[in-house]
């Protein structure tokens, strides 16, 4: 539920207010393969489209990938999307695809997923698909030399679970061509300096809270550190002006004045809601996991990527 | 046991799906009924929707609701694997302790991405009997995908319930010619290396309690297939939840067929009558009226993002019937779960 704003611009007073502190450190640098992660509806999908344009902006190719039928990644390049490569890759076909490497030829892969056995287990077996997921991610980057490529990671609050599981599978095979995949991913994918995390989150104390939490796990079982948290749909400040003329209105009573107590609630309420994101940051920006916090601002309807990678670079994230 | 009445909501993320949900339950309860309410989402939003603590248990719900009850649980992800496999173990205490010992358990329970549905689903058929519940509501993770757990115990079952298991438990017994594992065998064994030995041991306690999954399962399938169940596609006014929700309807339509109810969040501005009394008013100040201007322009956008999913919706999926809640802006969780309560209580009664 986000009240619009007819405000586009990080600027419009909403955001300097709270981060001129912040802004003395540089933020952490960007490696070339960028896992964009986060809960659902927090606008993933959006960062990504931003972060892939903004490479393409600064003259450097750039890759989004995404899982599902690439609508959304569309939709949120708007106008970009004819600069930017994008890949959609299908996570129910992704064993298959992975599996030619593993068996030798994909003919075999298919002699072994397709026995009658295999084929229900790998079916129910859901960290396989996640493993083929990675092997794909990791061809993406490899195919795609010097190019910046963003994933735009399914919302299934796995995130963690996800990126731990060639780690997971490979200390349980110990050798044999799916350890060779797992070692692979490990090593030429999700190592610090090859792969960077981008954590998207949204002003609430209880999300934030979440947020910090997933940082934690992210540096510590995957090894990878969080090198943009972002804060999306930070609201503006409610003009203070006008909540004390309201309630100026409302002391005088009469039809004018019980309107005026109307206008004095919604005021208070957003008021209250924006010193509540306001203390919830500041205490975000003191923690550990929060060396690469940007925040975006407020938009009235979803924006897209060319947008967004404006943002980025005002707040020195791109 | 008289299996409940289930409504499942399901939708893309951030579309108010979990308060949705809470509000949902209540209303289920003030008219009577005893009422379970579960969250899939990993995000953990009921205890904050209902302002309570929650867990892996059933925990009742302090509302004002006569006959009714409400009860809440929401399974953590990271320690319901554990309890699943006591569930699917008791009374087989070495086998349950083989079970903990295999490896590929261990990274099974190490929070696998996929399992949470299933053994939250498992607890949840658990405590519809034990809390004689007559309605149940399942807020499910906030993905596209998120439905497709609902097949995820017969995929369970058709391994389980097969000579699959037979083959995958005897994998380990190599040597001596009485078991031909023929061509698959050989490559899984050449592709797993050692861990064969983990995946047949792994499925050789599997096998040993295949009727209690089977029974297990057959519990899930009548909460979440059968004829007393209903999906609701819960999305808001923005264009991504729109593609989620168009989505999540075809694949319901193709897993269960046609979900129940369309459910648009935020969907209706709230009556304003006594901004236009201020804005004919001399009373009004310059900054008053710039804030009345701003609350006007976004109550218009958002009235125009509201017509422009629900027309898309409507015209692929006309026969699905259109829930409209209100724009509901209140600090506590709590206030805005009461508030959306109204709005679906009359809903209900229409439905």
């Amino acid at each position: 539920m986000t009240p619009p704003d007819s405000s586009t611009k990080p600027g419009a007073g909403s955001l300097d207010a709270m981060s001129a502190d912040s802004r003395a450190e540089p933020l952490p640098r960007l490696a070339r393969a960028i896992f964009v992660t986060g809960k659902g509806g927090v606008g993933k999908t959006t960062v990504a489209a931003g972060l892939v344009c903004a490479a393409v902006d600064a003259g450097q190719r750039a890759v989004l990938v995404e899982f599902g039928d690439g609508a959304p990644g569309r939709r949120a390049l708007g106008q970009a999307r004819d600069s930017v490569t994008h890949v959609i890759i299908d996570p129910r076909r992704a064993v298959m695809q992975a599996a030619g490497p593993v068996f030798g030829s994909p003919l075999l892969a298919k002699i072994a997923l397709g026995n009658f056995a295999m084929k229900p287990m790998i079916q129910a077996a859901p960290a396989l698909r996640e493993l083929a997921v990675l092997e794909l991610c990791r061809q993406t980057v490899a195919e795609n030399p010097s190019a910046r490529v963003v994933f735009d990671m399914p919302a299934t609050g796995h995130g963690v679970a996800w990126l731990r599981v060639a780690e997971q599978i490979g200390k349980l095979t110990r050798r044999g061509p799916l350890y060779d995949v797992c070692a692979r991913v490990q090593n030429e994918l999700l190592k610090p300096g090859r792969a960077s995390i981008a954590v998207v989150t949204l002003p609430e104390r209880l999300v934030l809270a979440e947020t910090l939490d997933l940082c934690q796990q992210l540096a510590q079982e995957v090894g990878l550190p969080v090198d943009r948290l972002v804060v999306n749909r930070v609201p503006p400040i409610p003009e203070a002006q006008a909540l004390a003329d309201a309630r100026q209105v409302a002391s005088a009573g009469g039809v004018v004045g019980a309107a005026a107590v109307q206008l004095v609630e919604v005021l208070s309420v957003r008021m209250r809601m924006r010193e509540e994101v306001v203390e919830a940051l500041e205490e975000v920006a003191r923690h550990e996991h929060a060396r690469g916090l940007t925040r975006l601002p407020m938009a009235p309807s979803d924006p897209h990527g060319p947008q967004v990678a404006a943002w980025l670079r005002e707040a020195g994230a791109a | 046991m008289k299996s409940p009445e289930t409504y499942v909501c399901a939708g893309g993320g951030g579309v108010g799906k979990t308060t949705t949900s809470a509000a949902l339950a209540l209303s289920l309860a003030r008219r009577g009924e005893r009422v379970l309410v579960v969250s899939i989402d990993p995000a953990r939003r009921l205890a904050d929707a209902l302002g309570v603590q929650l867990g892996g248990h059933a925990t009742p719900v302090d509302i004002d609701a006569g006959d009714g009850a409400l009860f809440a649980m929401m399974p953590n992800p990271r320690d319901s694997m554990r309890t699943f496999v006591g569930i699917l173990f008791e009374g087989e205490p070495e086998a349950l302790a083989r079970m903990l010992r295999n490896r590929l358990y261990q990274m099974l329970e190490n929070a696998v991405p996929g399992m949470h549905e299933l053994v939250a689903m498992t607890l949840t058929w658990r405590a519809v009997a034990e809390h004689r519940v007559d309605a149940l509501v399942v807020d499910t993770a906030p993905s596209r995908n998120a439905v497709d757990f609902i097949n995820y115990p017969d995929r369970l079952a058709k391994l389980l319930g097969g000579r699959a298991v037979t083959w995958l438990a005897a994998l380990a017994q190599s040597g001596g010619d009485a078991r031909p594992q023929g061509r698959a065998g050989k490559l899984l064994e050449k592709v797993l290396g050692p861990a064969v030995g983990d995946l047949a041991g792994f499925f050789g306690e599997l096998a040993r309690v295949r009727g209690r999954f089977v029974e297990l399962n057959e519990g899930m399938a009548e909460l979440l297939l059968g004829s007393r169940s209903r999906y609701l596609v819960v999305a808001s006014p923005t264009g991504a939840a729109r593609d989620d929700a168009a989505y999540l309807i075809r694949r319901l339509e193709k897993l269960v067929g046609r979900p129940a109810a369309l459910v648009v969040n935020a969907a209706m501005a709230p009556e304003r009558a006594w901004a236009e009394t201020l804005r004919n008013a001399p009373e009004t100040t310059e900054a008053m009226a710039r804030t009345l201007e701003l609350l006007s322009i976004e109550a218009d956008q958002r009235a125009q993002a509201t017509a422009r999913v629900v027309d898309s919706l409507q015209r692929k999926h006309d026969t699905v019937p259109l829930w409209r809640l209100p724009f509901v802006e209140a600090l506590s969780p709590r206030d805005v779960v009461e508030q959306l309560s109204t709005a679906l209580t009359a809903l209900l009664a229409k439905a």
